[in-house]
């Protein structure tokens, strides 16, 4: 997954801006000429010499309207963007020594500077005495935090100054999304908080920011994202502005513990004149004994089966978490697939029940690909390769007492060589990435990786059209 | 070993002169800075004689006293009150002493217990910033006796109410009130708070605002000359050390985060019905003094915010009292009170005062004088650190405030003078009512 340029830095602006306003009477023209006003004095606010940006573990303190007044002052305007890293200090980390070696190998290529908003109150333009002033009218006193996120990247050669000044327009142009969405979604005096999200998309758009109401769930915003896709000339048969599309920060861990796409660690084997074709998108590994939940030695098809559902769920086609392996079973029993007494059972399952699940609870159809021996998979390169072009989903395979998750192959049309992109779910450590790549829990293996004898199912989930 | 106390000899020259003053006993109090290590006594001033009891003393002053009954605790706490808001960031009432004659000696130690909780408990109430764990909250009584001059120094613990005597140890020196590093800054404010239907309220959500804000320069970044400074660095490390007066000021900065929180948990605004909307806009200007043995940027920062927090709540609450003893109401514009400061003779320190529009640097003169039982002439008092107010200042005023009927400045504050709380006029005749109208302010404490 390439996050952004290799050269490139993205600096990433929070705070939260508080917009207050009063308004007299509920009635439309008059709110939304009284919120337009408050938001103009925020965004006066933000140009003004009050504005510091705070560069996060660092000292560093700019006051971008103030003709770019930096401390401490080695720092110039003219200071290119890439020694800032240098002054900031690696925020500490707990994790063991070999993740964060890890750490250090990605932000070789990507770098996220995160700044926090902040307002100076002292050094005023002018000095005039403190008025109270009471204004008495029954009215509506309103508040609102407005969660500012802003991003600009930059080539590492770019000048503080020049990022300083995108950034303080990019505040002006977020406040402007955020007023005309909160009148948008305006009822009566109801305001909807705006939550402006992040979502990488091809270049030369990179990273757009979207501003949503919050609150309001995805499937009443398709209008929104079809004007996105079209203004952004994106296909429309795939979710990419739904809030799970949001970009993820390389520098913010997934709260929930799952590694996410294992096998971009991975060196891609050499085999002449072939091509990879891999899974699109993003997956979490889910394998043996997560979820304080023993599953060790029968789980292994209920686990390649999560990492299916987790894609879904984080390309934004369903809302719906991972299931667990009651809830699989369950599932299976609402179907009609198998007799109640398997719900909290050990008992295995196989391609066909995964497909079933799959569409019992995602709504998602799968085809079924079957081979009666192993060595046959060999010849099935043509078939992987194009599911991988055109769906992009992890395969779930399962054979003997075997179940795996194909995420990819590596195949030449020429020769016919074939190599598999495996992520094996019967892996019960926890999640070091270092040891899982190391120790081919997820790894390219040749065709005899597979029982030749045994005949296997693969699963191949077929995305939704949607967007 | 108890704490110490590090005392100017200007302060022993006082309390000797108070000795030979022909009453009963002499109260006050004793100002300086709280230290980790020890404080620094830079002032002491007396309890200011009460019309009423100045008129008893006449008539009694052949019998000798013989109770401290008569001490009137909470005429000595509302000083204490009225001193504390004139002094800059970093000086406090660290305590009260007591001149007694010997057959009183007794009884001393319990009076003085009660009159330091008594003061500690007034000056403390509403406050904007929180105490923390460094603060130290030993408090300073001194005993004297008129007769053999002997001085008692005890300290007490006045977070815990069970709390006993500790010795602790008083030590005059030249030069302490000589040595301080000033820091100032000017802040600006703008402010809304929503005030309730009923006007009774007002104060509770002015103070309800003010804590809002409070909270945030709290968790601020200040930062001192331009730089931000780890807590342990000497604030006056790099500076040229100047012989004793004439240190060039600090300037500290303050930044405010624009914090997230709460964001998360709403989907929607906060929206709240009112009576209507109170606006404070201006600039307050700041001061604060560390005594200059080794400052510690912590203490320096600590000093200039709780003085930012003080002197806003400090002007309110005085408009408010002033209000409330016109039977007025806040209404249209009005001016809070401007602060003054005027170094005290023979210190490096200044003290402050605030004024009405109506006010005189001679009625400044006059408080200092009251208060501190402190000569400041005139023409020495700076009224130039904040500017009256400006004819229609505000820039957002046709925008929001367009109902506003407007009432010209003086207009809105015009008042009997003989009502301004201060102690000597008003509050003789007066204690009852102000302590009605604090009770009325802490309404919703």
């Amino acid at each position: 997954m390439v996050v952004v340029d290799v050269g490139s830095m993205v600096f990433r602006l929070r705070g939260g801006l508080e917009l207050t306003c009063q308004l007299d009477s509920a009635d439309g023209p008059s709110v939304q000429q009284t919120l337009s006003g408050a938001f103009k004095r925020l965004c006066a606010k933000v140009r003004s010499e009050s504005l510091v940006f705070c560069i996060r573990n660092s000292p560093l303190l700019i006051w971008p309207n103030k003709g770019v007044h930096i401390i401490p002052d080695d720092v110039k305007e003219s200071t290119p963007c890439k020694d800032i890293q240098q002054h900031i200090q690696a925020e500490e980390n707990d994790s063991g020594k070999k993740s964060s070696k890890k750490k250090d190998r990605k932000s070789a290529t990507t770098c996220v500077i995160n700044l926090d908003l902040m307002m100076e109150v002292t050094e005023p333009s002018r000095l005039s005495a403190t008025v109270l002033t009471r204004r008495n009218q029954k009215q509506h006193f309103v508040r609102m935090t407005l969660p500012m996120d802003c991003v600009a990247s930059v080539q590492m050669e770019e000048t503080i100054g020049v990022v300083s000044g995108l950034l303080v327009g990019a505040l002006c142009d977020q406040l402007a999304d955020m007023e005309r969405m909160v009148l948008q979604h305006m009822k009566g005096t109801a305001l909807l908080l705006p939550q402006p999200l992040h979502f990488l998309l091809p270049e030369p758009a990179g990273l757009v920011t979207v501003v949503y109401p919050a609150g309001v769930p995805d499937s009443r915003l398709e209008l929104n994202r079809k004007e996105l896709h079209s203004r952004f000339e994106l296909p429309d048969d795939r979710p990419c502005f739904r809030r799970a599309n949001a970009f993820h920060f390389p520098d913010e861990p997934y709260k929930d513990g799952y590694l996410r796409n294992p096998h971009t660690a991975l060196n891609l084997p050499n085999m002449e004149s072939a091509k990879p074709y891999v899974v699109q998108g993003v997956y979490s590994y889910h394998h043996y004994m997560q979820d304080h939940m023993d599953d060790n030695g029968w789980g292994c098809a209920y686990r390649s089966l999560q990492t299916i559902c987790s894609w879904f769920q984080q390309q934004g086609y369903v809302d719906r978490d991972v299931p667990s392996h009651k809830e699989i079973q369950q599932a299976l029993v609402d179907v009609g697939d198998k007799p109640a007494p398997f719900v909290g059972s050990r008992q295995w399952i196989g391609s066909i029940e995964v497909q079933a699940v799959l569409d019992k609870l995602l709504g998602v159809t799968s085809k079924i690909l079957f081979v009666s021996q192993g060595s046959d998979l060999a010849s099935k390169g043509r078939e992987l390769a194009t599911h991988f072009q055109t769906e992009g989903t992890p395969v779930m395979i399962g054979g003997g007492v075997l179940a795996h998750t194909i995420l990819g192959v590596l195949w030449s049309e020429t020769t016919g060589q074939i190599k598999f992109l495996i992520l094996d779910p019967h892996y019960t450590g926890g999640e070091d990435l270092q040891v899982i790549t190391d120790k081919g829990w997820c790894g390219w293996k040749g065709p005899e990786f597979w029982d030749q004898n045994a005949y296997y199912n693969m699963c191949l989930p077929q995305r939704p059209k949607t967007i | 070993m108890g704490r110490s106390y590090l005392v100017d000899d200007l302060v022993e020259k006082y309390l000797i002169t108070l000795q030979s003053v022909d009453l009963p006993f002499v109260t006050g109090l004793l100002i300086g800075q709280i230290a980790v290590q020890k404080d620094y006594v830079v002032l002491a001033a007396q309890t200011p004689q009460r019309e009423k009891e100045a008129e008893n003393t006449v008539s009694n002053r052949s019998t000798a006293a013989s109770s401290l009954d008569d001490i009137d605790i909470q005429w000595v706490s509302e000083h204490a009150k009225q001193v504390s808001q004139m002094l800059p960031g970093g000086l406090s009432v660290l305590g009260v002493f007591l001149i007694h004659p010997p057959e009183l000696s007794k009884e001393a130690q319990n009076t003085l217990r009660r009159l330091l909780f008594a003061v500690e408990k007034l000056i403390s109430k509403g406050r904007l910033w929180k105490i923390t764990e460094d603060d130290v909250s030993e408090r300073v009584m001194l005993q004297i006796c008129s007769k053999t001059r002997k001085a008692i120094c005890r300290t007490f613990d006045v977070m815990d109410p069970k709390s006993s005597a500790k010795p602790a140890d008083w030590k005059y020196q030249s030069g302490v009130s000589g040595s301080w590093q000033a820091l100032q800054c000017s802040v600006e404010l703008d402010l809304e708070f929503p005030i309730s239907e009923t006007s009774a309220n007002m104060d509770k959500c002015t103070k309800e605002g003010l804590q809002r804000w409070a909270k945030q320069i709290e968790t601020s970044l200040c930062l001192i000359n331009g730089k931000c400074l780890a807590d342990n660095l000497d604030v006056t490390a790099g500076l040229k050390k100047n012989a004793k007066a004439n240190q060039p000021k600090l300037q500290a900065q303050i930044l405010i985060p624009a914090a997230m929180s709460g964001v998360e948990q709403r989907s929607t605004a906060s929206v709240q019905t009112c009576g209507g909307v109170l606006t404070m806009k201006g600039v307050v200007h700041c001061r604060a003094y560390v005594y200059t043995s080794k400052p510690r940027a912590r203490q320096a920062v600590e000093a200039i915010k709780r003085d930012v927090m003080n002197t806003v709540l400090c002007r309110t609450e005085m408009l408010f009292e002033d209000l409330l003893m016109n039977k007025g109401a806040v209404s249209g514009q009005q001016p809070l009170p401007l602060r003054v400061f005027a170094p005290v003779p023979g210190t490096a320190l200044c003290v402050c005062d605030y004024m009405f529009p109506d006010e005189a640097t001679a009625d400044v003169k006059e408080r200092f004088k009251e208060m501190l039982d402190c000569d400041i002439p005139e023409d020495s008092i700076d009224t130039s650190q904040e500017a009256p107010v400006e004819k229609q200042s505000d820039i957002h005023s046709e925008e929001c405030m367009g109902n506003v009927t407007p009432e010209s400045p003086a207009e809105a504050t015009k008042r009997e003078k003989s009502l301004r709380p201060y102690i000597g006029v008003a509050m003789a005749a007066g204690v009852a009512l102000l302590a009605m109208a604090v009770s009325l302010l802490y309404l919703g404490d």
